[in-house]
């Protein structure tokens, strides 16, 4: 009976979104009177480039007042429940102090280096430095909108395949080329090194452990529930063109780089996506990522991509701080024994797991088969050094 | 009227002479021990003070009793507290406690029956309050019996480690938290919780300073001392212990350095795991080691394996923090109670690798079930790996102590066959 239920909720929701990617024009976020894809430094430094970014502020009003409503929802129903008010309301308050951090690593500054400066090229390279290798494909969710990207987004034409097909030749196979080649090269790392919407997810997700504001609980069950859509996303990713339709208008991403590039574009259901995407990547990290169609199709070749996650799984005590640090939810991570490979589908690279296993070698992120990030006791108690550090200059005075 | 106080007194005295007399005995011998690391002392003192001179643990602040390691310590030192770990192994308790607790009750759970029954150990007397995580039925039972006594608080031990389960058993911490603030009187902030992690992160710091250092050359601490070290966290503050295992491990580090070890002759080298070895019940360690062998590793709940998981904070909401203590309680614990436990296997599997391990003493307190049940399938796990194993069931008495003297010699001078007599010397630089 409950199954029967989830499955018609499912398709009730799969159905809902093929419908709204299909009628996407039909519901308008912000149209301008004209479109305006054309752009330049002096467009950048004017006012007129305010007005370009206007359907962005509104996004970011909306989404910063849902998070607050958020907030303040969860504030009064732990007021009002009885059962748990007072450990509700600690959890809740405002939260002074600092919690014990590990010393940052260099393989993180490195990622957040690789993301900041590759989102910055791919929405003004092509204007500032006049970068342009646009013949290259790669599959990032960068948005192709935005004519003067340093490189092609895959995007367009993986979403748009009906048009690939009446390109030249010699498109077509620089297109392919070019995006399996990054794809065996740098598989999902693609989505946790460079991909700009993944990166204003992490900044979201920043924001919310700065401010120490508790995000949602995720479990097997939410991440078994958000499958079907993903796959959802995927086929109509895919399949939009053939019945007519438009990914464009649906995408979330079409609201980021074309706007910051100072071109004035009319934003329809992908308005209201992004502020989803801002909401739910604020208080889930990288929500969006979970459902997102091109890391699906990206996942696809996941057993043959560089990038690899090992696990020593002797060193392995199965204490699942992986698998709570992992915003894509992949569980066999910690409960795989035998397989020295635990590279998954989902897997985005970005190295949290790696982060958090206090196991020596237990877990490990390699690039062709050598190893650039190494899981260590001694990193994950670095936090407490400088505590004995402190007991030292105590016992010494 | 007169007469009965009179036998009451004179078998408190009893039981304060045997007590004391069993804990001194046990603590000399582990004195007499050859090759005990510099700065020791403070462990000892620690046991001493709570075994020998009858006194509480050495703190301003409330006490909060803790069994099982999945109590997470860091909440009770968030709520201004000391835990102290109640776990016994005291045979005089044992022997009062045997007429309490049904005869197939396991010797730990006896003893805390006999201490509650007498009670005159001012470790458990000062208590505020009892955490009783139930991992086992004779826990339950004894948390019912503590409770017309003392204020306690269980904790529900799920079966399996699903999320769900997690989520369950952050619910509890919650709900212990409350507890915890009532009992104390200081609420539990964001702050005082970072402090508690920190207390508990810096004890844990050494802890794996000081595995780190004895995996790294052999016979550089004699397991025995080790296991008083670790006992001794039991019944001193997270952040004193850790300060005095610092010291500890500054002069292994210096031992290191100038290559002393404890022996110079190869002795076989004995891994432990099993039932908790509580202090006094020490005698299994203190056998091996007194008959020539060497405990180079220990997996028991109340030795190394206990406090070596930290919490590892992957949110940093309150809440976050809050559910990386249960996530650490119940996932990385081997502890028999889950009825999946096989990572306990690999575990056993990776000590004997890093720490060249030539054989396994598989430890059981008669009626200890649950441990007992893991023995067959770690038997044949470790058959595959050509170690031997042999199951050693002991009580809380000094009576089987010949018997078992008899069977450890035998499996010492079993490994020794098979090894060939030579003298170490090199030190191991990488492991």
């Amino acid at each position: 009976m409950r199954s029967k239920k989830k499955i018609i909720i499912t398709s009730v929701i799969c159905l809902g979104m093929a419908a709204l990617a299909y009628f996407a024009w039909l519901f308008p976020f912000y149209e301008f009177t004209s479109n305006d894809f054309g752009t330049g430094i002096e467009k950048l430094m004017s006012a007129e480039y305010l007005y370009t970014l206007t359907p962005l502020f509104i996004i970011i009003a909306l989404a910063t007042t849902g998070i607050i409503l958020v907030i303040f929802i969860r504030k009064f129903l732990a007021k009002t429940d009885k059962n748990r008010s007072r450990a509700a309301q600690v959890r809740m308050g405002r939260l002074k102090g600092d919690s014990p951090k590990q010393k940052k690593s260099l393989f993180m500054i490195i990622r957040w280096a690789a993301m900041i400066i590759f989102t910055f090229m791919m929405i003004w390279g092509g204007l500032i430095f006049g970068l342009k290798m646009s013949s290259l494909s790669i599959p990032v969710l960068s948005c192709p909108w935005n004519t003067e990207q340093m490189t092609e987004s895959s995007c367009y034409y993986l979403s748009h395949l009906n048009e690939l097909f009446e390109l030249p030749i010699q498109n077509i196979i620089l297109f392919f080329g070019s995006t399996i080649a990054f794809t065996l090269l740098l598989g999902r790392a693609i989505c946790g090194f460079l991909c700009p919407m993944g990166l204003i997810q992490d900044i979201t997700d920043k924001i919310r452990q700065k401010t120490k504001i508790e995000g949602i609980k995720m479990n097997d069950k939410m991440y078994e529930t958000l499958t079907p859509i993903k796959w959802c996303m995927a086929l109509i990713f895919t399949g939009l063109c053939f019945a007519g339709g438009n990914f464009c208008n649906f995408c979330p991403a079409v609201a980021v780089s074309p706007i910051l590039a100072g071109m004035s574009t009319s934003l329809y259901v992908s308005g209201f996506l992004m502020i989803l995407v801002l909401m739910g990547g604020f208080f889930k990290r990288r929500a969006f990522c979970t459902i997102c169609p091109l890391g699906t199709v990206m996942g696809f070749f996941h057993k043959i991509s560089l990038f690899r996650v090992k696990k020593d799984c002797q060193s392995c005590t199965e204490c699942g701080a992986c698998y709570e640090a992992c915003p894509m939810g992949i569980k066999m991570i910690y409960t795989e024994r035998e397989k020295t490979d635990v590279t998954h589908a989902n897997c985005i690279m970005c190295g949290e797991c790696v982060k958090c296993c206090p196991e020596d070698n237990a877990l490990s992120l390699t690039f062709a088969g050598k190893k650039i990030y190494t899981s260590s006791r001694k990193k994950i108690m670095s936090g407490y050094e400088e505590v004995r550090n402190y007991y030292d200059g105590k016992s010494n005075s | 009227m007169m007469a009965k106080a009179t036998l009451k007194e004179r078998q408190d005295k009893r039981f304060i002479n045997k007590e004391t007399q069993t804990a001194a005995k046990y603590l000399r011998r582990l004195e007499e021990l050859s090759g005990a690391p510099d700065d020791i002392e403070p462990f000892y003192n620690a046991l001493k003070r709570i075994y020998v001179d009858m006194k509480s643990v050495e703190t301003e602040n409330k006490t909060i009793g803790t069994y099982c390691v999945m109590t997470p310590p860091e909440l009770i030192y968030a709520a201004g507290a000391v835990p102290v770990k109640l776990c016994s192994g005291n045979y005089t308790a044992f022997s009062i406690g045997d007429d309490i607790a049904p005869r197939d009750a396991c010797p730990l759970v006896k003893a805390i029956a006999g201490f509650k029954q007498t009670g005159l150990m001012p470790v458990y007397e000062d208590c505020s309050m009892m955490v009783i995580p139930i991992t086992c039925d004779c826990k339950k039972k004894i948390a019912g019996m503590l409770a017309d006594k003392f204020n306690t608080v269980t904790l529900h031990i799920p079966a399996k480690r699903d999320d769900i389960d997690i989520e369950m058993f952050t619910d509890q911490l919650y709900d212990l938290m409350e507890k915890l603030e009532d009992v104390t009187g200081n609420a539990v902030t964001y702050e005082s919780l970072s402090e508690g992690f920190r207390k508990v992160g810096y004890a844990q710091y050494e802890l794996s300073e000081f595995i780190r250092l004895k995996k790294q050359m052999p016979y550089l601490i004699r397991g025995s001392h080790a296991m008083a070290i670790l006992n001794a966290a039991s019944y001193m503050p997270a952040d004193v212990w850790g300060k005095a295992l610092h010291k500890v491990n500054k002069s292994l580090e210096k031992n290191i350095a100038e290559k002393k070890t404890v022996t110079s002759k190869k002795l076989p080298r004995i891994l432990l795991t099993g039932s908790p070895i509580v202090f006094p019940n020490i005698k299994i360690p203190l056998l091996i080691e007194e008959m020539g062998g060497i405990v180079a590793g220990d997996e028991t709940c109340m030795g190394e394996r206990g406090m070596w998981d930290p919490a590892v904070i992957t949110d940093n909401s309150f809440d976050g923090m809050m559910r990386a203590l249960a996530n650490r309680s119940l996932r990385p614990c081997p502890c028999p109670t889950f009825a999946d436990n096989s990572q306990r296997i690999y575990r056993l599997k990776q000590l004997i690798k890093e720490n060249r391990i030539q054989g396994v003493i598989y430890h059981v307190l008669r009626g200890c079930l649950v441990y007992d049940f893991e023995y067959k399938r770690i038997e044949e796990e470790l058959g595959k790996l050509d170690i031997p194993v042999i199951r050693l069931e002991s009580d809380y008495n000094e009576e089987d102590i010949e018997q078992l003297r008899i069977r450890i010699e035998a499996f010492i001078e079993l490994i020794k066959l098979k090894q060939a007599p030579e003298r170490i010397t090199t030190v191991r630089k990488s492991f």
